[in-house]
């Protein structure tokens, strides 16, 4: 079995990267550190560069179990500029509240790394090990600031979880793999077109279903993410919400959409459900959090709901729909989170109550907080409108319950995400004093302003990359 | 289905392995109720203070350093029995193997897990 290695410089790139910090971290003292950060940065800029640099390589490694195409390096690029905000834009906040260095930032590297493994998976093996290396990693960022109940709480609760969830998903591929004989995506297909299949097969899809979900916070396997999000540093939470659950998602599809295409009609009525549940649970239940940190943590189940009725379509542009929505969703999700960490970093509170009069104290956070909030709901001219609007149109024959079911839920989530918005322009604030934004976080909240609403205005180009990319997916 | 024959009958044999044996010492053995019969551990040593007790933590990260060398060496065997065949670059995968690994075991050391506090 021969490694092609030009398929997979970007992962060689950043395995090397998370090792190179590991190891000058134990080289230079411990005072010195702070600058890991800054390596960790440009190191993951580098492999950015790198993965779109190798946009054009395509093809299959190690015998099928690793699959580069344009769907993969679209979500490794979603990935990697996520890794890159958080590095960025909580960098204060780290310095404040996390500390660590060394192994905050190699964690994280080391956690992208398993993202991106996971997103090119070919096969049940590879899939598994990048879903643990980033599920393994995120359980020990999670519980970072040991010095803290909450954070420590969130963590065993994400590591329980977490393992009961990779046990169900275990399972299910065993059973897939039980029924069809084999474990690559590409011949699980063939032998279900061949006429494999039955019980057992599709009991291991609601076991995968169930893992996965997990993953993605879909409702009813969401019962982690408000503790989680809520008691994690405010910056893996941003990551969390975003790397993770993108590359959940992509491999969602390769796995559903593009392998079990046969079985369709068992499993596209079961995720369209737990759509549908995820938008009523994750809005409804969203309404009356007064913790910044546990609205959003709501807000991205029902995110997650809205993303999954592009798996429902199971077409071209209902994958499109998802990749476009997961990329903006990135941007919309790092700008709020980022808001909350750098207001965080004042205040010392994440209830929405101490958000009075942001609008006096800190114009721009308010403001991007107001965008991305308002992208999030589905507002016209913000990237979220266009977003939603690709990932309905694609189920608007067939499943009409579900687009109106998304249609008033996204008018339900304009009410908890404009409730925060009155706070912070309507209320005076208790101490008038402004609040300072650090340089990075300052550029942080204009990318993803500027991302938001660019994408909302112009989304031609971003949407023409995601349509060759989801059809690259369907002719192999 | 006869395949799954030999399945069943080691199965089983497999049951009547326990089942007989603890039947036939249930029969035979020697019964005599004293207090050492009726201690925790027969035959090791004396039990001290209660199971609730509390111990030092750092034992675990022992069992972890413990565990480095212990996949290590799982995975040292085959690559030293096909040594021959994986050539070269099995030797430059292995080192990057145990790069890897030595990086763990001096991140122990620097963090102070190997000193007994």
């Amino acid at each position: 079995m021969n490694i092609d290695f030009s398929l997979i410089t970007t992962e060689i790139a950043l395995a090397i990267l998370g090792l190179a910090i590991f190891t000058l971290g134990l080289i230079i003292p411990r005072s010195a550190r702070k600058g890991l950060g800054n390596i960790a940065l440009l190191g993951l800029i580098i492999v950015l560069g790198i993965a779109v640099y190798s946009w054009p390589n395509q093809g299959e490694t190690l015998g099928g179990m690793y699959i580069v195409d344009h769907f993969s390096s679209f979500f490794k690029i979603v990935g990697l500029v996520a890794a890159i905000l958080v590095v960025f834009g909580f960098r204060r906040y780290v310095a404040a509240n996390v500390g660590n260095y060394l192994e905050y930032y190699s964690t994280i590297v080391f956690a992208t790394l398993g993202m991106i493994v996971m997103i090119s998976a070919g096969d049940f093996i590879t899939l598994y090990l990048g879903l643990e290396l980033m599920t393994i990693s995120f359980i020990v960022l999670v519980a970072f600031r040991s010095f803290d109940v909450k954070s420590l709480e969130a963590g065993i609760k994400y590591l329980l979880l977490a393992g009961m969830s990779s046990a169900v998903l275990l399972y299910g591929l065993s059973l897939v793999y039980g029924a069809t004989g084999t474990i690559l995506f590409a011949e699980v297909a063939q032998s279900i077109i061949d006429g494999s299949g039955g019980l057992l097969l599709i009991i291991g899809l609601v076991m995968l279903i169930a893992g996965l979900g997990f993953k993605v916070s879909a409702a009813p396997f969401h019962m982690w993410s408000p503790d989680v999000y809520e008691g994690a540093p405010t910056s893996v939470t941003a990551f969390l919400a975003t790397g993770s659950k993108a590359a959940s998602f992509a491999i969602l599809i390769r796995v559903f959409v593009g392998s079990l295409t046969g079985i369709q009609e068992h499993w596209v009525m079961l995720v369209a459900v737990l759509a549908a549940l995820s938008m009523l649970i994750g809005n409804l239940i969203a309404i009356p959090q007064t913790n910044i940190k546990r609205m959003l943590a709501y807000s991205s189940v029902a995110q997650a709901g809205y993303i999954m009725v592009g798996i429902v379509a199971a077409s071209q542009s209902g994958v499109k729909g998802v990749m476009f929505y997961s990329f903006i969703y990135v941007f919309a999700t790092m700008g709020a989170f980022t808001v909350v960490a750098a207001v965080y970093n004042k205040i010392k509170s994440d209830e929405i109550a101490d958000y009075a009069g942001l609008a006096q104290r800190a114009p721009l956070a308010a403001t991007v907080l107001l965008v991305c909030m308002l992208s999030m709901a589905g507002i016209p001219l913000l990237a979220g409108f266009v977003g939603k609007f690709y990932l309905f149109m694609a189920i608007v024959d067939g499943y009409m319950w579900l687009v109106l079911l998304g249609l008033i839920m996204s008018m339900v989530s304009v009410y908890y995400y404009l409730r925060v918005v009155l706070v912070m322009f309507r209320d005076d604030p208790v101490d008038p004093t402004p609040l300072k934004m650090e340089t990075s976080v300052t550029i942080t909240l204009l990318i993803a302003l500027g991302v938001t609403v660019f994408l909302g205005i112009y989304p031609g180009p971003l949407s023409e990359i995601a349509n060759t990319a989801a059809q690259s997916f369907f002719t192999p | 289905m006869s395949e799954w024959v030999g399945v069943a009958l080691f199965i089983m044999a497999g049951l009547a392995f326990g089942v007989v044996g603890i039947g036939v010492s249930f029969l035979v053995h020697p019964r005599s109720k004293n207090r050492y019969k009726l201690e925790t551990y027969e035959c090791g040593i004396p039990v001290e203070g209660s199971a609730w007790g509390r111990f030092k933590a750092q034992y675990f990260t022992f069992a972890l350093i413990f565990v480095i060398f212990d996949v290590e060496v799982i995975y040292l065997y085959p690559w030293a029995v096909s040594f021959v065949q994986l050539g070269l670059a099995g030797l430059v995968k292995m080192f990057i193997f145990i790069f890897i690994l030595v990086l763990g075991l001096w991140y122990a050391w620097k963090e102070g897990a190997l000193e007994w506090k």
